[in-house]
């Protein structure tokens, strides 16, 4: 009678399991699908070996996090194998009598050899997640009653796989693929079920038949409304996402008449890339763990935005699918609401987050695209940035300086303008900091320095040099970061330089990555890497080296962004030094505030940043602190003053410590 | 309701300043041209104005060559309903700017309200508010900080050395010249700059005021730049020490006591 109906009853509660499961992919699907943006699939080999080496291969949940990693590649590994036999569950529930065996006993048995330890590899890394679920309890996690439930269900599934298996022995002992139980056979021994009764074990069988369906039929159910929708969605995050560090912000077309939107408002105009994101994260709280903001107060985390993105966006899905009322759908950005503008404001656009996502999420392009909803569409903006917007339209620099005195700072150093001397080898895009900060000042005089050392041929582009553009376009005014861009495209096409040295990494990365899209593509080199050659090639003879010990500070531009770590180190250890390397360095860095032209805004919530990070750098109580960049080195020797220790450390640009070396400063 | 603000387009503040050849102008070839700061104040009054009723036209002018229609477009991307340019040639003075702008105001109807800003940063002369007031035959008041307007009047209350306040009511029509802090000038959204750029700025030439160059009152000559500012001194020791030499410098360097 049972065997009669079982097969109709398993047929029932899967139907039911995966309508109401394609029910629910479907409308996150269809709602990807209303989202704006074409599709590009680029560069199909390196994604797919991405694809094996991140997803099949975990590479990216191990990295930084190896135990964590190694538990969850345990539980994805062994789910792959698993997910085969519960297949052949479904299957054999259905048609009696119908399994793998039926193919082929060999291939059988080897796959219960193999399942039998996949299922307790799952346990395993299913034990270490409760382990740090109930007594580790990172900050940085969210520890709700879904993961938690997730885990009770993952360890029952398993648990009732070997239940299964056990009970299946007594009842066919004769089976071929008995001998391949490699750990079911000890475990049966062990619970006495050897010589079970042939009822006993088609009970048992029966029951841990159905606690394994039911598990797995409500995972089905369960995943698309929980964090695990990830199971899905990581895989093709992953696939599609960023290759290498190089980022650019995406480029609006101004010239575009039937634009009406600038920045992004609502969850309506996220393109289908960021709902896929939104969709694909674990809520693994990695890239809140890093994120500057988080750590010092700020009412931004990365981990947090992502989720209430993806709450905003959901409670919308219906409207959005059915073409209903958008424009009765609100901006996420509220004053009082879960994402306040000082959420998006508070970004530094340091990058951490996105480095350390396990599953490719881009955190910043949102954040970014909602500063250009705000200030272009809405005006609405931190006060202090005002006067940075007039300074960059009626200056071209972010301070009030007239833009005729840009290259007074090399009056007496001799230094040829492209103007005057159209074929140098080497254009120095010396930046705002260093053509009017005092400090900065000194690090491009350093630079003019060891440039006529090693006998280059370059020059620079005095009046005609502007902003690069960085700060307005991370400040969300894309339009004015856009006319400072054009002009200087324009002025570098004039002169077709061969290569562009820029000491600034803001200006680096601007030029190198942002300014292809307009038009400019040139050979870019920091400081770093340009001065290291020379090292390198002899060109820079190094006659007075140090033996001091010094912090190091990576910058975040020309670190993550541009994955530029070895070059100042090197510079460093050429000059003699001994590094000090602090705890959250290279991938790790910490920012030190001035990203994002959070460098232009007060900071009044929370500890500052670069206090957090200037804590990190003089705890190694050297003397020196190296850095990359004019703004770091600004606010890390903000931060010295404010700890009264500028008598005690002093913050060098790389390039100072590099002729200081020669004897020749 | 017909609201007009005056503005006038100067070099930025950060301009260097440099002499023509001729030494009898400024020349400002290359110079960046913004609107007076003062400017937008009144700009941004009267768009506060316009926002308040509903019946206000706002109409932005300012008199001068082309290049003032950049400040023009300005203002219209900050809210400014219509725009209109004075021809006016690069020498005129605070007298005839005044008469051109109370002409042309004239010329478009009855005015409600005529903001400027207190000054003009460029030659702080300060002229142009009260003489277009006697030329429009309206009260003015000048460097104010705040102002209530009522049906009829409006009650202003302006700054005067010292920083103590002076109230003044005054009927309408009047002119008044806003002071920093009246407001925050806001920032041109993206749409709005966008809108602006396809306005159409109506150019007044002066043939059509009935103003002619004689009315130029007055011709500079013999500009120089002031003397390079000295470096500073910085006094060492304890204070009698510090106070017996800035005495001794007052009196043998700086000559002055
Ligand atoms: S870019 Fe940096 S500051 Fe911004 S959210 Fe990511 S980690 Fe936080
Ligand atoms: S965004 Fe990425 S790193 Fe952050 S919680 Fe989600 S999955 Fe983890």
């Amino acid at each position: 009678m049972y065997l009669t109906i079982k097969p109709f009853l398993v047929l029932l509660c899967m139907a039911g399991a995966f309508s109401y499961f394609f029910y629910k992919t479907k409308a996150l699907i269809d709602l990807m699908r209303a989202a704006p943006g074409g599709v590009i699939i680029d560069r199909i080999p390196e994604r797919t070996f991405m694809f094996l080496r991140e997803v099949i291969w975990q590479s990216s949940v191990r990295r930084n996090k190896p135990i964590v990693g190694i538990a969850h590649t345990l539980i994805f590994w062994g789910f792959l194998v698993i997910t085969v036999g519960t297949l052949e569950m479904m299957v054999e529930g259905i048609f009696h009598g119908l399994t793998i065996s039926s193919l082929s006993p060999t291939v059988h048995g080897w796959y219960v050899f193999i399942s039998d330890f996949a299922a307790i590899g799952v346990l395993g890394g299913v034990a270490f997640g409760f382990y740090r679920r109930l007594v580790i309890k990172p900050d940085y996690l969210t520890n709700g009653l879904d993961a938690k439930l997730i885990l009770v269900f993952t360890a029952t599934l398993m648990i009732s796989l070997y239940g299964y298996n056990m009970f299946r022995i007594p009842l066919e002992p004769d089976a071929f693929i008995n001998s391949y139980f490699i750990l079911s056979t000890p475990l049966a021994a062990m619970f006495g079920l050897n010589g079970a009764s042939s009822s006993l074990a088609f009970a048992g069988t029966e029951f841990f038949y159905w606690v394994h369906l039911s598990m797995v039929l409500g995972f089905l159910v369960y995943i698309p409304n929980s964090k695990h929708l990830h199971v899905l969605s990581a895989a093709p995050n992953i696939f599609f996402k960023r290759l290498g560090p190089e980022k650019a912000f995406e480029k609006t077309d101004f010239e575009d008449e039937s634009l009406e939107q600038y920045g992004i408002a609502n969850s309506t105009q996220l393109p289908w890339g960021m709902v896929l994101d939104l969709y694909a994260c674990t809520e693994c709280g990695r890239c809140e763990e890093q994120c500057p903001a988080a750590m010092t107060g700020k009412p931004l985390s990365p981990k947090k935005i992502i989720h209430d993105l993806k709450v905003d966006l959901l409670s919308h899905s219906k409207t959005i699918r059915e073409k209903g009322d958008l424009g009765a759908i609100p901006g996420f950005v509220q004053n009082e609401g879960e994402i306040s503008p000082d959420v998006i404001w508070s970004c530094t656009t340091c990058r951490a987050c996105e480095v350390s996502c396990p599953v490719g999420i881009e955190q910043i392009s949102p954040i970014i695209e909602s500063r250009r909803n705000l200030v272009q569409m809405e005006a609405a903006f931190p006060a202090e940035l005002q006067t940075v917007f007039k300074n960059l339209e009626n200056n071209f620099t972010p301070w009030a300086f007239p833009a005729d005195s840009r290259a007074d700072w090399c009056q007496e150093l001799g230094v040829k303008q492209m103007s005057e001397h159209r074929g140098a080898e080497v254009l120095y895009y010396v930046g705002c900091a260093g053509s009017f900060d005092d400090r900065a000042k000194k690090v491009a005089t350093a630079i003019v320095k060891l440039l006529k050392m090693a006998s280059i041929d370059f020059a620079i582009l005095g009046k005609e040099e502007k902003c690069n553009g960085d700060p307005a376009r991370r400040a969300g005014n894309e339009y004015l970061a856009q006319m400072l861009i054009q002009e200087n495209v324009e002025t570098l096409n004039k002169y077709q330089p061969k290569t562009i040295l820029a000491a600034c990494p803001h200006c680096f990365n601007t030029l190198r990555n942002e300014y292809p899209a307009f038009g400019a593509q040139y050979h870019v080199v920091h400081h770093s890497q340009f001065l290291r050659e020379l090292v390198d090639s002899g060109q820079i003879p190094l006659n007075n080296k140090s033996d001091e010990r010094i912090t190091y500070h990576d910058s975040c531009y020309l670190g993550r962004w541009n994955g530029e770590y070895d070059a100042p180190r090197a510079l460093l250890k050429s000059a003699g030094v001994k590094l000090d390397e602090v705890e959250r360095r290279r991938t790790k860095g910490l920012c030190c505030g001035a990203g994002g032209a959070r460098m232009f805004m007060e900071e009044t919530i929370g500890k500052r940043v670069n206090i957090e990070r200037t804590e990190e750098l003089t705890a190694k109580k050297t003397k020196t602190v190296a850095a990359n960049c004019p703004f770091c080195t600004t606010m890390i020797t903000d931060g010295l003053k404010d700890a009264n220790q500028q008598d005690d450390v002093v913050v060098k640009d790389i390039a100072e410590i590099l002729l200081e070396a020669t004897g020749k400063g | 309701m017909k609201i007009f603000v005056c503005i006038k387009q100067v070099p930025d503040t950060e301009t260097r300043i440099k002499i023509a050849s001729d030494g009898n102008r400024l020349d400002l070839a290359g110079a960046k041209w913004i609107m007076c700061p003062y400017d937008e104040f009144a700009v941004e009054e009267a768009i506060r104005f316009k926002e308040k009723n509903s019946d206000a036209t706002v109409t932005v002018i300012s008199a001068g060559p082309e290049r003032v229609k950049e400040a023009l477009r300005t203002a219209l991307a900050m809210g400014c309903d219509n725009a209109l340019q004075v021809a006016l040639p690069e020498n005129a003075d605070s007298f005839m700017t005044a008469k051109a702008l109370a002409k042309s105001i004239a010329a478009e109807g009855e005015a409600h309200i005529v903001f400027t800003g207190k000054q003009a940063i460029d030659d702080d002369a300060a002229q142009v508010t009260q003489a277009m007031a006697e030329f429009l035959d309206m009260p003015a008041v000048s460097v104010v900080l705040r102002a209530e307007y009522g049906a009829n009047q409006i009650q202003a209350e302006r700054e005067i050395e010292g920083g103590s306040i002076e109230k003044y009511e005054a009927p309408m029509p009047c002119v008044i010249a806003a002071q920093k802090g009246m407001n925050e000038p806001r920032y041109a959204s993206l749409p709005n700059i966008m809108k602006a750029k396809k306005k159409v700025i109506k150019l007044v030439s002066l043939a059509d005021i009935g103003v002619t160059a004689d009315e130029i009152k007055i011709s500079y000559s013999g500009f120089t730049l002031p003397p390079e500012r000295a470096g500073c001194k910085m006094l060492e020791g304890d204070v009698p020490t510090q106070s017996k030499e800035l005495v001794r410098l007052l009196r043998e360097e700086a000559k002055v006591i």
